[in-house]
């Protein structure tokens, strides 16, 4: 098993050198002016290819989360290129914008972000009802989102009648609603608890080997440890890029002591 | 391998050796693969030197290999050794102190920097972590094997968590400096 | 002491850290005052004015008059008649033309002698009584004339000066007033108790002055010329118009020189006409206004309330007492209404006269209606009682063990209403996020919506009175004055109606928009654009403006007409105003919602999306 998802793994690497999903040249965003300033993100470069899962972890205050808003159009760059899929993203129109985080982007928040008032389905059709699916083909493709997260028992429960763990499932199942490209997750599981943190690592994995392309802000180790490439950030700015992916060491037996 | 667990194996009942191995490879899941047949062999054949078990042959049906005809099973010193055994409270020692002098040492005498072995110890966990957690979810939930890779997870969580609690303190070192 | 000082301080500092939502609930409850105080004062100036003129200046309970003084004679015959018990006069009255810098008018000059006439001791509003050379002008003549004391004018051709200003019981004000003697063409009284009535057509609505009588005299050196005017008091007031019928009869089988006879009654009932009309408008409008400013008190306390229920919890995780709690809240909405209390008084006491002024010239009121110390405390009282009610809900769930953690969790969570939900999914975006929008706030909905309903039933009554007005103009029921007086009542009315109802959108859109902040950004960062969220936010407020302006005509405005007609009987019903006129005012409503709200609903569509979203971590 851990042959296979290698397997994918490194096709990915191999797809990456050819047309990035994400491409970044030196980003940058700042905050306040003069004495004040903040360089929340400074001079980021960055490649995302098809299929690959990229960890970013770092420090509280690094400029995390500033780089995810900033790559999702939530945010407007002070300087920098973004690129999504071969086309330049930063300093394009409000509407342009928007409509690429519709389609092109899903985006996953920390603190789920899921409409109160709306049941679980209700939740992951918006998006494509958004983007002006019909009512019926955004519902059947929220059903089976919700299938895929393992929620379709649970697709007409309110979000307050859910657990954390489920809660970030159906916000994951609502960033796929439109197919987007890219998947950008903001410390998914840092408000859950170490059960509800397997669901959705869970998650991630089988997304990861479905070949969707992910760029994920954790603080957990076991998120990080899911991806191909793991980043380090410090103030603002890439210190350290690990390839995480190749092949396994085979020598699992080592970890408890079991071999010398 | 303890040699303290395969006695205890045989506390239940008396057992040939390849059921000794499979027993094992049950309760270890992917990490009982590594275990390789010999190991068993060797370890039974030194505890029956030491008189803590017996070797009964007298089943002599169609296996060829000598050992593998042989059933085993405790002899009273070896039954007592298992009781003391189970008693103990021995835990295993993570060697953090060796890995702690590593870094002092690096950065007093210049040799590299403490931020970069850092970086490079964290790699290092996090693939071992990134293996044991896609062991873990291949295997069944709530199986025997599934726990003790879950044991690891966590065991590799911590010290990573430690790593970044390192990586802070030399971080301010080096900003003060 | 300190005690006291600590509850101050954190009331001020509250109050200070949500300065706009202060500003509002300050405002909305200025506005209720202001309402409220313009109410009191209308229902004192126009509750009867007239008995207190004439129990002021001794009126008349019947009024005679002849056109010549050959029929003096007949009036002395009245004196003693049954049930007279005092008599003023008779005063010789004459028709003279009146001329200022402004115009000439037609007036009825009275001759009297001092002030202290038994019978209608006209009251001064301004001035000293009449001298030689000294006129003194009846108030509404003289709010017409717009002359005062000091200002000079000529009396066919004589001048004199207005030595004074005042009221009387023994005559409608200008323009109601009737002729006292020859008023006709061919010189002749009216011969019945109808006179007033049927002289209209033929006077150029004369104007009432006193003069003192060798002024009367010098001004014409035909005796005929003079009528003459008796003032009687009758031993039981009740029957007036009785002794006015029975002394008529009799009188109707001479010919020229017969008295005409007015009850108190007669004056009473011509006096108030206008006033009534204005009193109806005025009554209508002051119901819908503080129904207007409870629904927008209720948005905004009610915004608040959630707000306070967040703070009630902190208070209490840090120690705070419930008594403690309740102190500063309490202490916050004291402070707020009666700053607000105080504002509204004020403003109330200045928009008073424009709305008293008329009626009080027409009634023979005292001048602009004065605020008197039982309104201040009311308007006052209303006001903190407003502010305690506001404080009860928190407080009590404060006082309630246990609920702590609820209180300190959320602020008040989004209804959810399904079909709504269900049905949106097949709209356009930005009509799908605006029902939405709306949904999760039912209450806050149905007040949009009354308020709407409200504002647009008052201008399809506001439309109708005007058409009214203009009706009865041309059918000769009222003059230009009349219906320019009227007119100005219910302008004003109509005006402090819109101004309040175009507070109370933006209030909504506001409280809308605070209210979504976290959804509008989700929104976005979904996919929504800024445009589609801003038509969103509106379109929560136009989509129930357009449904409160449908339910304002109807059942609204015709309800409303109804029950107007019907407590009107004065036999000129209004009716609805014509299709095109409601459909503009439908149109116009929304169009004036959809422009007041595309303000804040822009401004909040256009937040930083990933700002708003960590808000509200
Ligand atoms: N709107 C803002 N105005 C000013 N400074 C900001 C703003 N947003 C972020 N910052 C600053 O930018 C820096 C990076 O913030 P960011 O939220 O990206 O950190 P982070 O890495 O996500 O931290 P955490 O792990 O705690 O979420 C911080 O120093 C923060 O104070
Ligand atoms: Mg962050």
């Amino acid at each position: 098993m851990n042959d296979t998802t290698d397997d994918i793994a490194d096709e990915s690497t191999d797809d990456a050198a050819g047309t990035p999903v994400l491409r970044v040249r030196g980003l940058r965003k700042q905050y306040g002016a003069g004495e004040g300033m903040v360089r929340a993100v400074d001079g980021v470069d960055l490649d995302i290819g098809a299929a690959e899962t990229v960890a970013v972890m770092g420090p509280s205050g690094c400029g995390k989360s500033t780089l995810l808003h900033l790559l999702g159009g939530l945010e407007r760059p002070s300087g920098g290129q973004v690129w999504l899929q071969g086309r330049r993203i930063d300093g394009i129109g409000e509407k342009a914008l928007a409509r690429m985080r519709r389609t092109d982007i899903g985006f996953v928040f920390q603190s789920f972000h899921l409409m109160e008032e709306l049941t679980a389905v209700e939740n992951v059709e918006l998006p494509a009802l958004l983007a002006g699916r019909s009512p019926r083909a955004a519902r059947e493709r929220a059903a089976q989102l919700l299938e895929q997260v393992g929620l379709a028992e649970r697709a007409h429960f309110l979000p307050s009648a859910l657990s954390g763990g489920q809660r970030q499932r159906v916000a994951l199942a609502r960033a796929l609603s439109n197919e987007p490209p890219l998947v950008l997750a903001d410390e998914p599981t840092g408000n859950l608890d170490s059960a509800a943190t397997v669901e959705v690592l869970r998650l991630f994995e089988s997304l990861h080997r479905r070949g969707q392309t992910l760029l994920i802000v954790t603080h957990d180790a076991r998120i990080a440890a899911t991806a191909d490439r793991l980043i380090s950030m410090r103030d603002g700015a890439f210190v350290d890029e690990t390839r995480l992916g190749g092949g396994s060491t085979g020598r699992l037996g080592a970890l408890v002591g079991l071999e010398d | 391998m303890h040699q303290e667990v395969i006695l205890a194996m045989l506390a239940k009942e008396p057992s040939h050796g390849y059921q000794l191995r499979a027993r094992l490879r049950e309760a270890l899941g992917p990490l009982g693969e590594a275990l390789n047949a010999g190991h068993v062999y060797v370890t039974l054949t030194r505890l029956e030197k030491a008189g803590l078990l017996a070797a009964d042959d007298t089943d002599r049906s169609d296996r060829s290999d000598r050992s593998d005809r042989k059933v085993y099973a405790l002899t009273p010193a070896g039954q007592q050794r298992v009781a003391e055994w189970i008693a103990e409270v021995s835990w295993p020692k993570p060697d953090l102190a060796q890995f702690h002098l590593k870094l002092i040492t690096a950065a007093a005498a210049g040799l590299s920097d403490p931020l970069a072995i850092l970086d490079a110890q964290r790699r290092e966990l996090l693939r071992r972590l990134r293996e044991a957690q896609r062991a873990a979810m291949a295997e069944p939930a709530h199986s025997d094997a599934a726990l003790l890779l879950e044991g690891i997870v966590l065991r590799l969580q911590a010290d990573l968590r430690w790593l970044e609690a390192c990586e802070k303190n030399w971080t301010l070192r080096r900003n003060r400096s | 002491m300190g005690r006291i000082l600590l509850v101050g301080r954190l009331a001020v500092r509250d109050l200070r850290r949500r300065r706009l939502e202060t500003a509002l609930l300050l405002l909305a409850i200025m506005a209720a005052t202001t309402t409220l105080t313009l109410g009191l004062v209308l229902s004192e100036a126009a509750g009867d004015p007239y008995r207190s003129t004439r129990e002021a200046t001794n009126g008349p309970d019947v009024v005679a008059g002849v056109g010549r003084s050959a029929g003096l004679a007949r009036l002395e015959e009245l004196a003693g008649a049954d049930g007279v018990v005092e008599r003023g006069g008779p005063y010789p009255v004459l028709r003279a033309r009146l001329q200022t810098s402004g115009g000439a008018w037609d007036v009825q000059a009275v001759g009297r002698r001092g002030a202290d006439a038994p019978l209608d001791r006209p009251q001064l509003v301004r001035g000293g009584w009449v001298r030689e050379g000294g006129v003194v002008v009846e108030a509404a003549f003289a709010a017409a004339l717009d002359v005062g004391v000091g200002d000079r004018l000529t009396l066919d051709g004589e001048w004199f000066e207005v030595a004074g200003v005042a009221i009387t019981a023994a005559m409608p004000p200008y323009p109601e007033a009737f002729c006292l003697l020859a008023c006709r063409a061919d010189g002749e009284p009216a011969d019945t108790g109808a006179v007033a009535g049927s002289a209209r057509e033929a006077v150029r609505n004369p104007g009432l002055l006193w003069l003192t009588e060798a002024d009367v005299r010098g001004l014409t050196s035909d005796p005929d010329a003079l009528g003459y005017v008796m003032n009687l008091k009758l031993a039981d007031p009740d029957r007036a118009q009785a002794f006015v019928d029975a002394n008529l009869r009799m009188g109707a089988q001479g010919a020229k020189g017969v008295p005409y006879l007015l009850s108190w009654q007669y004056i009473l009932q011509e006096s108030t006409e206008l006033a009534q009309d204005a009193q109806v408008i005025l009554v209508f409008g002051s119901w819908l206004l503080a129904l207007l400013a409870v629904a927008s008190i209720a948005v905004l306390v009610g915004g608040r309330m959630a707000e306070q229920s967040r703070r009630v919890g902190l208070l209490k995780a840090v120690g705070g007492t419930p008594g403690l709690v309740a102190a500063v809240l309490l202490a916050e909405y004291v402070v707020v209404a009666i700053v607000a209390g105080a504002a509204g008084l004020a403003a109330g006491a200045l928009t008073a006269p424009l709305l008293t002024g008329p009626g009080t010239g027409l009634i023979g009121g005292a001048g602009t209606a004065p605020i008197t110390v039982s309104t201040a405390g009311v308007v006052l009282a209303v006001a903190v009682a407003v502010a305690v009610a506001a404080t009860c809900p928190p407080v009590v769930r404060a006082a309630r063990p246990g609920t702590l953690g609820a209180l300190a969790a959320s602020v008040r969570p989004p209804r959810r209403v399904g079909w709504l939900i269900a049905v949106s999914a097949r709209l356009p975006v930005p009509v799908l996020l605006a029902v939405r929008v709306a949904a999760r706030r039912p209450r806050r909905l149905a007040l949009t919506v009354a308020g709407i309903a409200i504002t647009v039933s008052g201008i399809v009554v506001a439309l109708s009175a005007g058409a009214g007005l203009a009706a009865q103009r041309l059918a000769g029921l009222y003059d230009a004055a009349q219906a320019a007086l009227l007119g100005q009542v219910l302008f004003i009315v109509t005006l402090i109606l819109l101004c309040l109802a175009g507070v109370n959108a933006v209030f909504l859109t506001w409280a809308t928009v605070l209210d979504n902040r976290h959804l509008s950004a989700l929104a976005r960062a979904l996919g929504a654009t800024p445009a589609a969220m801003s038509a969103a936010l509106a379109g929560a407020q136009v989509l129930p403006a357009l449904a409160g302006a449908v339910l304002g005509i109807f059942p609204g405005g015709a309800v409303l007409l109804a029950v107007i007609n019907a407590m009107n009987d004065n036999g000129n019903d209004a009716a609805l105003p014509p299709l095109w006129q409601l459909l503009v005012v439908v149109a116009g409503t929304v169009l004036v919602v959809a422009v007041l709200t595309a303000l804040p609903a822009r401004l909040g569509g256009r937040r930083p999306v990933s700002r708003a979203l960590q808000a509200e971590v």
